[in-house]
């Protein structure tokens, strides 16, 4: 497959774009290789594409699992390196940390869940992506990738479905 | 018996145009929306100009001249004195953390309960709650005896060998409010990267690079959208419990004292209703100014006020109900220095303050907020919501000065009257908060184009018999 | 050092106090509590780790002046040392004292509003010493600059100094050896001080006495102060 041309078709309207995605599977263009660019969320059952894995729960959660630790060492082990009572009270009160766990579990999980949409979308990169500033202008980006002899097809085959335009999208630096 | 109808007038129902009303039922194509904000960071008039520089120089004044007197000279500069070892930074305190729970009320609460006027104002009201911590978080600096060790409160490995005291609610409230500006800054940033990559495609020069690199590479691909939207879930869900726990811990502080007026187990709630109140006021205050001085009126329109008008009425009924279950409970239970607290704010030097704080939060949102006329007009809500905020002050003023001035000891007893430089102080950090706030609504995107338009996508006109009624679909 | 088996513990008896103020004068030389004048005094910053409270009892013309010297009550469960953040005042399991740690401070002033008492003192500026106030500076204790918290330390540099003395001396403390600033200076001698845990000593005879009670007994913070009153002046 090395003799093949990505393409970006764009699109005004959400209606059309599932039956062109179908036309693209139907001339064996996989998931894989379409990407749906857009400035608005369409979720996947909107569009008829599978459903991404999501990672990001387990993320946060691990993060606020290093949050609950934290306020662990907080709470019991700085007690322990260097004693000092107050007021009568023990000198690892329980209510007291209970508001520490609290806090700083969810500062984990804030915290992981920001770096989580991070990693997961790869951001940040500028580096040169197909792209078109009109995105942000209400169209829906097609990017898909074809074997180099059906380019001139599916061109004519998605601008009869009522695509604007299908190029070769440049390469942005974003 | 017979069926007897006074003979009314029959009048039909206007056909109102429901688009005029709903934004999302105006819709408008996107590069038009993308337009009108984009618009809006770009007004940099006259008015503008004079703002910033004017608020500069109070800043420069209150943060500069008047903290660093203070800072050289002692804290007897400002006008506490024993007993009352708190004054009004400690006021101003609680005060900016309350304007900081509107944003997160407006977009974590608004979101989770699927309130879809929320759409256009989140973004102006989460940058309010930005901006109001870090006025907030300045005060415990400015009221610390020895501000330069500051750090010392920052759990550290340090040669001191000392770890900080986790018993002591000021930890309690150091690490809720880090929390609390950390999350809610993210919180900010996050439905903000597609706004900003609008601004980016649509932007040269050193704005271009600002918003190239704000944006991090966004495309708009559906992973992205996918992972964002799940981190917005997530953050919605989770900042809610931490904005409660923030005013709550505040008001901790002075919960967990033995000082009469102060140990009262009502006071997290009581507090964070307060939080709330005067924080959603704020948020109508400012979008007032916002879509005056910014050519906002397509995205924000008479409707969101309504609905923010309710919001307030709600908050104060709210208010009422936990002052007057406080006051109650210090007025009943009999101890003579609460029997004290009650005459001292009834009759004593905060009397007047006290029943303008009852006016201003009692009577004039309950005589005026329910009336539709006035929830819509620009200049009574503004007004009221102004109201509402010196009030929320002078409460917070009475709890904090007022009730440190009576203890169980008569021979304790004190005065305390704030000095110019802690009302320099004060004034200062309020032209920051505006400062930030006008500086930031020129870079910012204020309003969320990505989340109207898609509000205006799952909007539509139904047809129930006659009327053309207002359906939302779901699209997740 | 070991945990200590004294109990330090001060009796004031409020039937014999005059309101003289010369212990207040003699907490200030020897602390070295700055004097801060009297436009500040008339502010309330006056720095006093130990002053007289007067209450008027009765109605004119009969009419008594009654007083009570006050200052920090060195709670077993003291309010202040808990709202700390920075552990400046904690219980030391040393001497069962309350301690501020002067280095320790940065000025939040929690402590002081937490104090049922009131019993703590601030410098709101850098203390002044003028001539001939700086010659008479106690070098064994250290002088505190702005924005840090103080309060009364049951004198403990001389608690100190009589544990040095009596281990040079081989001897254990004897009832007597420490004498804070303000009982040493009391005309009537109405302020003792010694160890509650010695039976013999004249603080545990005091203690016992039915005239005794503690301030503000109700809110369970066991101040180490023992109040004397008869309830009238004419008792003794």
């Amino acid at each position: 497959m090395n003799d093949t041309t990505v393409l970006m078709a764009l699109v005004d309207d959400l209606a059309p774009v599932p039956d062109m995605l179908d036309t693209l599977r139907e001339n064996g263009i996989g998931d894989g290789d379409i990407a749906i660019l857009s400035g608005v969320p369409y979720p996947e059952r909107v569009l008829g594409r599978p459903m991404n894995w999501e990672r990001l729960p387990l993320i946060s959660a691990s993060g606020a699992l290093v949050g609950f630790l934290t306020s662990m060492f907080l709470n019991a082990g700085t007690p322990m390196l260097y004693s000092i009572y107050v007021g009568g009270q023990p000198l690892i009160p329980l209510p007291p940390t209970a508001v520490l766990t609290f806090e700083l579990t969810m500062m984990g999980l804030l915290v992981s869940t920001f770096l989580g949409v991070l990693w997961e979308s790869t951001f940040p990169t500028f580096g040169p992506k197909y792209y078109d500033p009109r995105i942000t202008d209400g169209e829906i980006g097609i990017v898909f990738r074809c074997p180099a002899h059906q380019t001139g097809e599916m061109g004519t085959a998605l601008m009869a479905q009522g695509a604007q335009e299908v190029t070769e999208p440049e390469e942005h630096v974003l | 018996m017979s069926v007897e109808t006074k003979a009314a007038p029959l009048v039909w129902p206007e056909e109102e145009d429901p688009r005029e009303e709903h934004l999302l039922l105006d819709p408008r194509p996107r590069a038009e929306l993308n337009q009108i904000v984009l618009d809006a960071m770009h007004r940099t008039g006259f008015g503008f100009w004079a703002a910033v520089t004017v608020l500069s120089l109070l800043v420069l004044i209150g943060l500069g001249g008047a903290w660093g007197y203070q800072i050289y000279k002692g804290m007897g500069v400002a006008g506490i004195r024993r007993p009352v070892y708190w004054g009004v930074y400690i006021t101003n305190f609680v005060f900016w953390i309350g304007i900081s729970h509107s944003g997160t009320f407006v977009s974590a609460i608004l979101r989770v309960f699927k309130a879809e006027f929320r759409r256009p104002i989140t973004r102006g009201s989460e940058m309010m709650t930005a901006f109001a911590l870090v006025v907030a978080g300045m005060y415990p600096l400015i009221h610390l005896g020895r501000t330069w060790r500051f750090y010392w409160m920052v759990p550290y490995p340090n040669q001191r060998q000392l770890w900080p005291n986790f018993h002591s609610p000021l930890m309690w409230d150091m690490l809720a409010i880090f929390t609390y500006v950390i999350g809610s800054t993210l919180y900010l940033y996050l439905p903000l990267i597609p706004d900003v990559a609008m601004a980016r495609d649509h932007s040269t020069g050193w704005r271009h690079k600002l918003y190239r690199i704000l944006a991090l590479g966004w495309r708009g691909t559906e992973a992205e959208w996918h992972h964002l939207k799940t981190a917005i879930t997530i953050f919605a869900f989770a900042i809610i419990p931490v904005m409660f726990s923030v005013h709550t811990i505040v008001s901790w502080d002075f919960g967990m004292t033995m000082k009469v007026g102060w140990h009262s187990s009502i006071f997290g709630p009581y507090f964070v209703t307060g939080a709330i109140f005067s924080g959603v006021s704020a948020v109508a205050t400012v979008l007032l100014i916002v879509r005056k001085t910014m050519k906002l009126e397509y995205f924000l329109r008479p409707e969101h006020f309504d609905a923010i008008g309710k919001l307030i009425l709600i908050f104060s009924f709210a208010w009422t109900y936990f002052f007057f279950s406080d006051y109650l409970t210090e007025w009943y239970g009999g101890e003579a220095v609460g029997k004290e607290l009650i005459t001292f704010q009834a009759h004593g030097p905060v009397a007047p303050l006290w029943y303008l704080m009852l006016i201003m939060n009692i009577a004039i949102p309950w005589l005026t907020l329910w009336n539709r006329r006035v929830r819509r007009s620009t200049w009574w809500l503004f007004l009221v919501t102004i109201g509402v905020n010196i009030g929320m002050y002078i409460e917070r003023y009475i709890i904090v000065t007022g009730f440190l001035q009576r203890n169980r000891l008569p021979f304790d007893w004190g005065v305390y009257n704030p000095s110019l430089v802690e009302v320099l102080i004060s004034i200062g950090s309020l032209s920051l908060f505006m400062l930030l706030y006008v500086v930031a609504s020129r870079f910012i995107p204020l309003v969320p184009v990505w989340e109207v338009q898609e509000g205006q996508i799952t909007h539509s006109l139904r047809r129930i018999g006659r009327a053309l009624v207002p359906s939302v679909a779901e699209l997740e | 050092m070991t945990e200590t088996t004294h109990r330090w513990t001060m009796a004031i008896d409020l039937d014999r106090c005059t309101g003289c103020q010369a212990c207040v004068v003699a907490c200030h030389a020897e602390n070295n509590v700055p004097v801060v004048g009297e436009d500040e005094v008339r502010m309330g910053r006056a720095m006093h780790w130990l002053h007289i409270e007067r209450y008027w009892v009765g109605e004119y013309p009969n009419i008594q002046a009654r007083f009570i010297p006050m200052m920090c009550q060195q709670c077993e469960n003291a309010p202040c040392e808990p709202v700390c953040p920075v552990f400046a005042t904690y219980h030391s399991q040393v001497e069962d004292l309350n301690i501020q740690v002067y280095n320790r401070c940065i000025g939040t002033r929690y402590c002081a509003n937490n104090c049922p008492y009131i019993a703590r003192t601030f410098n709101w500026f850098n203390p002044e010493f003028p001539e001939p106030l700086n010659e008479q500076l106690n070098p064994d204790v250290t002088v505190r600059k702005r924005g840090i918290m103080e309060k009364c330390t049951f004198c403990i540099q001389r608690i100190h100094d009589a544990e040095h003395v009596a281990e040079i001396e081989g001897r254990p403390v004897q009832d007597g050896d420490v004498q804070p600033a303000c009982a040493q200076s009391c005309p009537t001698n109405a302020i003792v001080f010694g160890d509650l845990n010695d039976p013999n000593s004249r603080i545990s005879q005091l203690a016992g006495s039915r005239r005794s009670s503690r301030l503000l007994e109700e809110l369970g913070t066991e101040p180490s102060v023992i109040y004397l009153s008869g309830g009238d002046a004419h008792v003794s």
